[in-house]
């Protein structure tokens, strides 16, 4: 008779320190340190002290004079500390060549035959963790990748001389950008001479930040600084500002930041709402008709922009990272010599980061520094806001992405915030036979085990189906004690490690399209894997992995014999307006 | 991204131009006193294996081979050219001896359940997403239970509130054998909402001689009437798509084992043609 039941132990927190084990003696000098000499071990609690945190969260990185500390664009989860020598960050892109970006590889024909061969009959089998070292989590894999491949960026003066670069310190933080906003790193870090950093896993920096108020303020106030020049010169019209302007621009820039930063908590209570009251609930940034005082630029997270229709308010666009709202407003009020008022209204869709550049510093250090041509040329591309229903100038057209997408289908995408969606996967069910070959695809290539329901909310003939959307703000990874689930470096795909995942389901929790789920573990005969010491069966958090591993990429996709399903940026409406006009 | 009206036309311009490549070469066969048969039988026979190796492909997901969207494509297509090609491979002539008919019967079969096949794919889904509701196939019989319960609750409570019991008896009278019971066959060949329509027309008339308690639940009997008519009609639907192709794959590996027998009967019998 087949064994039923399989004792086994739950993975836990810290079963692996991050990296090469800290010893006591180094936690011992870093608490002699800034800023942890000002921390106050009281306010930790026994299950998670501060020695802990150190000791499990950190480790003591060494740098030779060149070396890369982290490259402009991966995904990073951890943030340094410059313990001894300089790190220098590069904020002008560097060339793709110098940073030693390693090719992705993926199997072959005969190891996919093989692998599919080997799949196992029973669900969720999982091997019983055989060697420590297969524990290792996510997190380590930016600075080990970096340190196996040992990049350097030779001649480094030659490569600066067109770049412009900062200097850290000692005892100066960096990183933390990517760590906590779960997003790519915006610079290239080198070392600058031989340095010592200490480097600080995302969980560690938030528990530590959760507990010491001083730590905080100084990492929000670093987070501010760091980010706001590569922000703004990033921004149209503002790339090529000289610099004395654009320091005068920085210095005038307003921080604000709209609705929860766990907007996860309240999306329930908001998609069951009726639209109306749905609409009214989210934060106001700009109202339309009010006067124009400036430009908005979208820091972090997505806005709705909307005006006035009928006894309500019709969605036009959502704005996302980097997009800019008013410019249009800004730049005829300087035209016409006239206060000109807001042509849409802005809001909050979940938490967004907005900068504010007030109107007389536009009129002051931007548009004086722009030929005329430049400024006509901008304020056409943002004059206009189209849908089918919608065009803020009658008569024209923008030729852009968002002229196609129906209204209708956009107040959906917005109002349950699928633009958050970086892979979505769109099922077009006037086209899908409901044949399963995606379902089944899926399960091929994950151990017979599906990662996404063919099934979910929809708009017409547009299904948006239960699978991992790859997240331009991952919520999901919020919560998570252990790291376990995180982003690939190199592709952004949101991924859980098995082996570090303890079943808590903080992430399917905080999924709030409920993409995530729990299931029980089982050995290789088929028993649920019970916990020694609680005696409760054994939960993994399992969810899409948009087959990274796969040589074709996402098996569902691949799969489908119609065109029916796509997998797709929800952000980006040109895609979809092609995708649904095909 | 590639539009579906261009697709179709480089897909059936690049048949066109192999079919007359094909038809061209035989008529420089039969000009020349040649014979074609041969030619065109290892063609024909190459081309079902071709078209059976899609199921194959279907079966491993996992390896590196084009999409399976561009696989059916290319089944169609190469599909609809060996109709061309079978009329070539017999000279345009009806078979005649046992072998030749069962081999151009399979065909035939094959042939028109994929025809079949192919505009129900093409017009099923849009069916279907018209329907208020999507239902996964497998949970059918769950979500019919569960209305069936949700039914009988319903009129249960009005049973107990109003004290009266004519809806009660029309529920267990008519509606309960609806509800618990699934379609007849015919029901699934030819999906109509003639019954839908009878029930709902039935409770229109029940109506007025019920209690104020009893027409709420009428009105709750309404929706569920309507939401098990959509899940026959899922569940009708969806069992069409699947077993044309159950029907499809079932007629494929006979027509190459017969194919395959027939290719080897004429070697033996070429009579020095080859």
């Amino acid at each position: 008779m087949p064994q039923m039941e399989v004792i086994a132990n739950r993975p836990r927190r810290w079963d692996v320190p991050f990296g090469d084990a800290m010893r006591e003696e180094d936690v011992d000098k870093l608490l002699q340190i800034e800023p942890f000499r000002s921390i106050d071990a009281e306010r930790f609690p026994a299950t998670l002290p501060l020695r802990g945190i150190l000791k499990n969260d950190a480790r003591v990185n060494y740098y030779p004079d060149g070396a890369i500390i982290v490259r402009e664009n991966d995904y990073g989860s951890s943030a340094f500390l410059v313990l001894q020598g300089r790190a220098r960050v590069v904020l002008a892109g560097l060339p793709e060549e110098v940073l030693g970006r390693p090719a992705q590889t993926k199997p072959g024909f005969l190891k996919s035959m093989l692998r599919q061969w080997r799949n196992p009959s029973l669900p969720e089998v999982r091997n019983q963790v055989a060697f420590e070292s297969d524990l290792v989590s996510n997190d380590s894999h930016e600075v080990d990748e970096l340190a196996e491949t040992r990049v350097f960026v030779q001649d480094v003066p030659r490569l600066l001389e067109n770049s412009r670069s900062v200097v850290l310190h000692a005892g100066e933080f960096f990183g933390e950008l990517a760590a906590l906003t779960r997003s790519p790193r915006t610079a290239t870090v080198l070392a600058d001479g031989e340095a010592v950093l200490l480097e600080l896993r995302w969980q560690g920096l938030r528990d530590l930040m959760r507990r010491t108020d001083a730590l905080r303020q100084h990492i929000e106030r670093l987070y501010r600084d760091n980010s706001l020049r590569v922000h703004l010169r990033e921004t149209p019209l503002l790339a090529q500002l000289p610099t004395e302007h654009l320091e005068a621009v920085a210095a005038a820039v307003r921080f604000e930041t709209h609705g929860d930063f766990q907007w996860q908590d309240t999306y329930e209570p908001y998609t069951s709402k009726p639209a109306a009251d749905a609409f009214a609930s989210e934060p106001l940034i700009v109202e339309e008709g009010s006067p124009c005082e400036g430009l908005v630029l979208i820091r972090s997270g997505f806005a709705r922009l909307s005006h006035h229709f009928g006894n309500g308010h019709r969605t036009i666009a959502y704005l996302g990272k980097g997009q800019v709202f008013g410019l249009g407003e800004s730049i005829e009020q300087v035209a016409v010599e006239e206060p000109v008022r807001a042509k849409a209204s802005l809001r909050a869709l979940g938490h967004v980061d907005v900068l504010r550049i007030p109107q007389e510093v536009m009129r002051d250090h931007v548009y004086c520094n722009l030929p005329e041509h430049l400024l006509a040329e901008a304020a056409k591309k943002h004059a206009l806001y189209c849908t089918k229903h919608f065009c803020s100038q009658p008569g024209k057209t923008l030729g852009g992405e968002q002229t196609q997408v129906e209204t209708p289908l956009l107040e959906f995408l917005v109002e349950r915030r699928f633009i958050n969606g970086a892979q979505a996967m769109l099922v077009d069910l006037d086209r899908c036979t409901r044949c399963d070959d995606c379902v089944r695809a899926c399960a091929a290539t994950h151990n017979n085990n599906p990662r996404f329901i063919r099934h979910g909310p929809r708009h017409g003939s547009t299904m948006v189906a239960h699978a991992c959307m790859h997240c331009v703000d991952p919520v999901c990874m919020i919560g998570c004690p252990t790291g376990a689930i995180g982003r690939d470096m190199a592709t952004g795909v949101v991924e859980i490690n098995d082996l570090t995942c303890i079943g808590c389901s903080t992430c399917a929790e905080s999924c709030p399209y409920g993409n995530v789920r729990m299931v029980e573990a089982r050995d290789a005969g088929g028993a649920i894997m019970f916990d020694e010491v609680t005696q409760q069966p054994i939960h993994k958090a399992t969810k899409c992995d948009l087959c990274v591993d796969q040589p074709m990429g996402p098996a569902c996709q691949h799969a489908c014999p119609h065109d029916a399903l796509v997998r797709m940026d929800l952000g980006n409406l040109g895609e979809l307006s092609h995708w649904m006009s095909r | 991204m590639k539009s579906f009206v261009s697709r179709r036309l480089y897909s059936a311009t690049l048949m066109v131009v192999v079919l007359a490549l094909l038809v061209y070469w035989t008529l420089q066969q039969k000009w020349t006193l040649g014979h074609s048969s041969f030619g065109t039988g290892y063609v024909l026979l190459a081309t079902l294996f071709f078209l059976a190796l899609y199921n194959i492909r279907k079966k491993l997901p996992v390896l590196p081979w084009a999409s399976s969207s561009d696989w059916l494509q290319a089944h169609v297509y190469v599909a609809l050219g060996t109709a061309v090609l079978f009329g070539l491979h017999v000279d345009w002539r009806l078979p005649t001896g046992f072998l030749e008919s069962t081999i151009a019967v399979l065909y035939g079969a094959t042939f028109v359940s994929g025809i079949v096949g192919l505009i129900w794919t093409r017009t099923i889904p849009a069916k279907l997403a018209r329907v208020s509701e999507e239902v996964i196939y497998e949970r059918i019989p769950m979500l019919r239970s569960q209305l069936c319960e949700r039914a009988q609750e319903a009129v249960l409570e009005a049973v107990r509130s109003s004290g009266a019991t004519t809806l009660g008896e029309f529920y267990s009278e008519r509606l309960h054998p609806y509800f618990e019971s699934s379609r007849r066959i015919g029901y699934f060949v030819r999906p109509n909402s003639r019954l839908r329509r009878r029930l709902l027309a039935e409770l229109t008339e029940m109506n007025r001689y019920l209690s104020p308690d009893e027409r709420e639940t009428c009105e709750i009997l309404f929706a569920l009437v309507r939401r098990r008519d959509d899940l026959d009609f899922h569940a009708a639907m969806q069992w069409r798509l699947k077993m044309w192709l159950f029907l499809h794959l079932g007629l494929t590996y006979p027509l190459l084992a017969v194919a395959s027998v027939h290719g080897l009967v004429a070697h033996l019998f070429d009579g020095g043609v080859l």
